[in-house]
């Protein structure tokens, strides 16, 4: 059984700090068992400026037992799949603690993106790009980021006033920009499926 | 098991020095080699690889010897790290020997799946059964070779990605095998 109350925390204590973190987490739905988590690309690394998107489900014995992470957002990097989103950290799997919360595991995921370990990789290919070819690696890391995780280069008002036009009121419109981290499209997907 | 060696001729011809010291892993069908080297790397490497499916429960002797503490005005900042529930005063909790503080429940629970802090990662003791197999060997100088046969079986894990194969029997003595066959057919199996 999934600690719900401890969720629940852990969703109030990550949005008191969102503006300092950058990171977000935001229910998929009323059941708290599925979520969505958001990440800045780290400053300095070819994901800057991208947004990226984590698909988070809860196990029954959470937090006894790791959630389940997967990029959602497509991403180039030797240690997640660059096909499946899934991704190659240790304390998602043997290495968790139920002392780690959501945020400190996104955090980590964070981190995991200003140093990849090609030694153990989770997509091959990526990671001998990396080994083999640094620079193409950069690059492609960067078109990805470019191409995937810049949802919109549309501003916040912007999408707020096509989802307005849409006809959703603006304050319902800009909580669900709010909740899914400014992706329009889910954002979108949020305001028609109630 | 079946040590899978490999001759590569891209690689620099390793030097061979006291088995105990070196390990060195291959795999033939990604011509990959590792090396592994020293007492210092073997320790870190073993901490690492015992850690690979996480740590073993603790001892039931040893949850049970957990001292209880009551929660007083001095002491009752924070909160229980697993339920994130704050300190309510007087309350009884549970005190690691890392000093770290859970709720009797919340703690109990989650070293019956690991023995470790959940804060620091202290290890506590773990049951007999769990050491068993390690213990069988006796002396020091077995324990340590029956440990270094399972980091051989962990790091072949890691670097094919691929369960099964090569773990199914492990032998008592992987780190012997050394670099020294030069077999054009690029491996051979030893045994």
């Amino acid at each position: 059984m999934i600690d719900f109350a401890r969720v629940q925390k852990e969703l109030q204590e990550c949005s008191r700090d969102v503006e300092a973190s950058g990171i977000k987490v935001a229910p998929k739905s009323d059941n708290l068992g599925r979520l969505t988590g958001t990440i800045p690309g780290p400053v300095g690394t070819p994901y800057e400026g991208g947004t990226f998107q984590i698909d988070i489900t809860l196990p029954d014995g959470y937090p006894f037992e790791p959630p389940k992470m997967q990029f959602a957002t497509k991403v180039w990097h030797p240690n997640i799949s660059s096909q499946s989103g899934a991704i190659c950290l240790d304390i998602l799997k043997d290495q968790w603690s139920p002392a780690l919360t959501l945020k400190t595991a996104l955090l980590s995921v964070q981190a995991l993106l200003s140093t990849p370990e090609p030694g153990d990789p989770q997509d091959a290919v990526v990671a001998q790009q990396y080994l083999r070819d640094y620079q193409t690696f950069v690059g492609t890391a960067r078109y990805w980021t470019e191409t995937f995780a810049k949802t919109s280069s549309l501003g916040v008002e912007e999408k707020v006033q096509k989802l307005v036009e849409m006809g959703f009121p603006e304050a319902l419109a800009r909580s669900a920009l709010e909740s899914v981290g400014g992706d329009e499209n889910l954002a979108l997907e949020k305001l028609c499926s109630g | 098991m079946n040590s899978m060696e490999e001759r590569d001729p891209d690689q620099e011809e390793p030097q061979t020095t006291d088995p105990n010291e070196r390990i060195i892993l291959i795999h033939p069908l990604a011509q990959g080699m590792v090396v592994i080297e020293g007492a210092t790397s073997l320790e870190s490497l073993l901490r690492d690889m015992g850690n690979k499916y996480g740590q073993p429960p603790a001892s039931k002797a040893s949850i049970e010897a957990m001292p209880r503490v009551e929660i007083g005005e001095d002491n009752k900042d924070g909160e229980c790290a697993i339920c994130l529930e704050e300190w309510e005063s007087s309350a009884i909790v549970r005190k690691m020997t890392c000093k770290h503080r859970f709720h009797g429940n919340c703690v109990e629970k989650w070293l019956k799946i690991h023995g470790n802090c959940p804060v620091c990662r202290y290890e506590m003791p773990v049951d007999d059964e769990e050491l068993g197999k390690k213990r069988d060997g006796g002396d020091e100088g077995r324990e340590w070779r029956r440990t270094e046969r399972e980091i051989w079986v962990s790091f072949a894990f890691n670097g094919n990605r691929r369960n099964g194969d090569s773990n199914e029997n492990p032998s008592s003595d992987s780190a012997d095998f050394s670099p020294s066959s030069p077999s054009a057919t690029d491996y051979e199996t030893e045994s």
